[in-house]
C-alpha cells in the first residue's frame, strides 16, 4: 500500500505473543493514519468501560502517510488509549524520530494489548521483534534510560521511555523521546507503566513505498522551498514557540497564578529574546523539520541541560506558578521530562496546590512542610519529585486537579483549571471566547493544539460570541488534526503560514489516491465525531456538563493585567455551545444526531 | 532621522498593500504601530535589526523594523 509501512504489530504483553497483520486497506481510507487509527482501533478493540489500567485497555502507537518521508516536520507519531486521567480518549502526539523509524521498519501501528508479568522494553529492528528484561531499567529516568539504551544499541535507534511517574501510575505521566520531546497529554506514560513496559526501541531500513516517485520528489521540493521563503523563518527558528510569551503577556492570555490574571509582571523575564540569550545553546529540530523550534538550553544556576522550555511550559510552570525566572522554569522542566511528568498538567495541578496554600486551605502541616506560595521554585522543584514518585501531599496531586479538588473540597473545585478532567493549557481565556470554546470542546480536555484560536479572538474582536466564530472554531478543529492524522507537524502551515494546497500533491504522489482538503476535512469531521462518541461510550451521563469551562473563566476576573475586569458572561458560554451544538449536528445535549452519524458512515460504532 | 518599517502578512493592508515605510527616528515603535492605524494587538513580533523588541523599543536612525502579524494557520 503505498504511503504505508504495510503493517500494524501487535504485542500481547500477557502472554508474549507478537504478531504482525496487513494494515487494512478500508480504514486506511476512511481514517489515514495517525490519530485516525488510533480512535479507529480504540473504539474498535478496546470494550466499553474498560479500566485504563486494565488488561482490556491498549496501547495504539501510529504513523502516518506523511511520516518518514520528505515532507516537512514527518516525524509526528500519535499515541491513543483510554485515558487514565480523565476516563475519556487520550491522544498524545510525539514529535522527534519515532515515527520516521516505525515507518522504516514496516510499521504503520503498534498494539500493545495485556500487561506483562514483568518489567520489559519492546525492541523492533526490521523484522526482529522481542520483548526483553527491563528490570535494570525500572525506577531510572527517561533521560538517564534513553542514554543508557542509545549506548548498547547506537544513536540510529530511537527510543521512547517512561520515567518514575509512568512506572508508579501517575495519571498525567507522559512518554519522552529524543531527549526531551513528549507525548505529554492524557496519561499515557502511565498506561504504558501498569503494562510494565519501560521503554520501545526502535530501528528500521526498509523503504517506504510511493506511488510517483518524481512527482512525490518535486511536491516535497515545492513544500521545503515555501518554508524556506517564509517571511518568518529566521524568527521563528531563532525563538521557537517562545517567541509568543511575549505578545500572549501582552494580550492577557499568560497564565498567571493559577489563571487569576492573564497577564505577568515578572512575565519579561520569560519571553523568547531573554531565554535565547541567556540559556539557549543551540535548536534542535525534529525529523526533516526546516524550521526548528525545539531549543537546547543550559542552565548557569543549576549547570543542567534541557531541550526547552517551550511556551507551554513556559506558562504553566513559569508564570502560572509565579516563577520569574527562566533557568527557575528550565529545571523544572527537565525535572518533569526525566521524571516522566506533562510539564502542562503538572504545572496546573501545582498553581491549584498553591492557590490553596495561599488561601490557608493547605497548611504545611497537609504539603509535608513546603511553604507553598506562589514564586518558591525550591518548593515547586520538590513537589515535582513527590507528585512522580506518590510521596506523600504528591500523592494526591499525582491525581491531576479535578480528583485532587474534589477530595479536597472547601471551595476548591471552583478554582481547579480543567475541563474533562484534564488540566488547562497555557491559555487564560476570561475574555477569548473563541479559544474558550476551543478548550471546552477539545476531544481530549482542554488541550490548545486542536484549535488555536486564541489569535483569532485578537483579530476579529475578544468578546464577541457569533456563529462565524464557533465557525472558525469547528474548522480549525477537523482540519488542524489532519496533520496528526497525515504524521506530520502543523507548525510550517500555522506559523510560516505555507499554503496547504502544496501539501495535497504530495499526498497524491505518495499515496496515488487523488483527495481534495473538502474530502480531507469529512476524514477530519469524521475523527472527530468519533472520539466524541467514545466519551459517550464510555461515561455514563456524557453530555453539555462536561463540555464547561472552569468556573474561573466567567466567575472571576483578572484584578491586573491587560484583561483586568473582563471576563466572560455565563450566558455566553451556553450560547457558545448552543452555536457549537447546532453547526457539529449535535443534540442540545452535545450527542451527535442519527443524521450527523449517518452522513459521517459512523454506524457501526454507535453502541 | 528615520528608519524602515517592513510590515508582513495582514498587516500590509495597513499601508495599501505595500511591503513597507519610512518612520521618524525617536518615536516607539507602538507610536509608530498607532500613527498607522494598526492595533498594537495583532502585532505578535517586533524585530529591529534581526533582534526582537518590544513595542516600547526607541527607533533610532536608519533601524530596520519588521512587523510579524499574529499568526495561528489559515489567515
Amino acid at each position: 500500500m503505498n504511503g504505508y509501512g504495510g503493517s500494524v504489530l501487535r504485542v500481547n504483553l500477557s502472554t508474549g505473543q507478537i504478531q504482525k497483520q496487513p494494515t487494512p486497506q478500508d480504514v486506511a481510507r476512511d481514517f489515514l493514519g495517525g490519530r485516525g487509527f488510533g480512535i479507529y482501533f480504540l473504539t474498535k478493540e478496546v470494550p466499553p468501560k474498560a479500566d485504563p489500567f486494565g488488561q482490556e485497555n491498549k496501547m495504539i502507537i501510529s504513523s502516518g502517510p506523511f511520516s518518514g518521508l520528505m515532507i516537512p516536520g514527518a516525524g509526528k507519531c500519535d499515541w491513543t488509549t483510554k485515558s487514565p486521567l480523565t476516563g475519556g480518549y487520550a491522544s498524545a502526539s510525539l514529535g522527534g524520530h519515532f515515527t520516521a523509524e516505525l515507518k522504516y521498519a514496516g510499521l504503520d501501528s503498534i498494539i500493545l494489548e495485556g500487561i506483562s508479568p514483568k518489567p520489559v522494553y519492546l525492541f523492533i529492528d526490521d523484522n526482529q521483534v522481542e520483548l526483553r528484561d527491563a528490570s535494570h531499567l525500572w525506577g531510572k529516568g527517561s533521560i538517564t534510560v534513553e542514554k543508557e539504551l542509545k549506548e548498547q544499541y547506537g544513536e540510529e535507534y530511537q527510543i521512547a521511555t517512561i520515567g518514575p511517574a509512568g512506572e508508579n501510575g501517575v495519571l498525567f505521566a507522559h512518554i519522552n523521546h529524543d531527549y526531551g520531546r513528549q507525548a505529554g497529554r492524557g496519561g499515557v506514560g502511565a498506561v504504558l507503566g501498569t503494562k510494565k513496559v519501560k521503554a520501545i526501541v526502535l530501528h528500521g531500513t526498509k523503504s517506504i513505498p510511493v506511488a510517483d516517485l518524481p512527482a512525490y520528489r518535486q511536491a516535497g521540493i515545492n513544500l521545503f522551498k515555501a518554508c524556506k521563503d517564509a517571511e518568518i523563518l529566521k524568527e521563528w527558528q531563532s525563538y521557537g514557540t517562545t517567541m509568543v510569551v511575549s505578545w500572549c503577556d501582552e494580550v492577557g492570555a499568560l497564565p498567571t497564578r493559577n489563571f487569576t490574571a492573564g497577564s505577568f509582571e515578572d512575565g519579561k523575564n520569560l519571553y523568547g529574546p531573554v531565554m535565547r540569550k541567556t540559556i539557549v545553546v543551540s535548536d534542535k529540530g525534529c525529523f526533516a523539520c526546516p524550521s526548528p523550534c525545539g531549543k537546547y538550553s543550559h542552565t548557569r544556576r543549576y549547570n543542567t541541560y534541557v531541550e526547552g522550555p517551550e511556551y507551554e511550559t513556559i506558562g504553566m510552570l513559569g508564570s502560572d506558578l509565579g516563577l520569574g525566572n527562566i533557568e527557575d522554569v528550565a529545571q523544572a522542566n527537565l525535572l518533569c521530562d526525566d521524571l516522566g511528568i506533562d510539564t502542562i498538567s503538572t504545572g496546573g495541578v501545582i498553581a491549584w496546590a498553591m492557590e490553596c496554600f495561599e488561601r490557608g486551605i493547605f497548611t504545611k502541616k497537609d504539603t509535608d512542610g513546603l511553604e507553598l506560595k506562589f514564586g518558591n521554585a525550591q518548593a515547586v522543584f520538590a513537589l515535582i519529585e513527590k507528585i512522580a514518585r506518590k510521596d506523600g501531599f504528591g500523592a494526591l496531586l499525582a491525581e491531576g486537579v479535578k480528583r485532587a479538588s474534589q477530595k479536597t473540597g472547601q471551595g476548591s473545585e471552583k478554582f481547579a483549571i480543567h475541563v474533562k478532567g484534564m488540566e488547562q493549557s497555557a491559555y487564560a481565556t476570561h475574555n477569548a471566547t473563541a479559544m474558550l470554546l476551543a478548550y471546552m470542546t477539545c476531544d481530549v480536555g482542554a488541550h490548545h493544539n486542536r484549535a488555536w484560536a486564541i489569535t483569532y479572538d485578537i483579530q476579529v474582536g475578544r468578546e464577541k460570541v457569533t456563529t462565524e466564530k464557533v465557525a472558525r472554531v469547528i474548522w480549525l478543529q477537523n482540519f488542524r488534526p489532519m496533520f496528526d492524522v497525515l504524521g506530520a507537524c502543523r507548525l510550517q502551515w500555522v506559523e510560516l503560514s505555507i499554503d496547504r494546497d502544496l501539501y495535497l500533491p504530495a499526498l497524491q504522489a505518495i499515496t496515488g489516491i487523488p483527495r481534495s482538503w473538502k474530502d480531507l476535512e469529512t476524514v477530519g469531521e469524521r475523527i472527530w465525531n468519533l472520539t466524541r462518541l467514545y466519551w459517550i461510550r464510555e461515561i455514563d451521563g456524557f453530555g453539555r456538563e462536561w463540555d464547561l469551562p472552569a468556573p474561573r473563566f466567567y466567575e472571576d476576573a483578572p484584578k491586573t493585567g491587560a484583561t483586568a475586569g473582563q471576563i466572560t458572561r455565563f450566558e455566553d458560554v451556553q450560547k457558545l455551545l448552543d452555536y457549537y451544538y447546532e453547526q457539529r449536528g449535535w443534540s442540545k445535549n452535545g450527542i451527535p444526531t442519527p443524521e450527523t452519524i449517518a452522513r459521517l458512515n459512523l454506524e457501526q460504532f454507535v453502541y | 532621522m528615520a528608519a524602515i518599517l517592513k510590515l508582513f502578512g495582514i498587516l500590509k493592508k495597513y499601508i495599501q498593500g505595500a511591503d513597507q515605510i519610512m518612520v521618524p527616528a525617536n518615536i516607539t515603535v507602538r507610536q509608530a504601530i498607532t500613527t498607522l492605524h494598526i492595533p498594537p494587538e495583532i502585532v505578535a513580533l517586533v524585530v529591529v535589526n534581526g533582534n526582537q523588541q518590544s513595542k516600547e523599543y526607541i527607533i533610532q536612525n536608519d533601524d530596520e523594523i519588521k512587523l510579524l502579524a499574529i499568526m495561528g494557520g489559515g489567515r
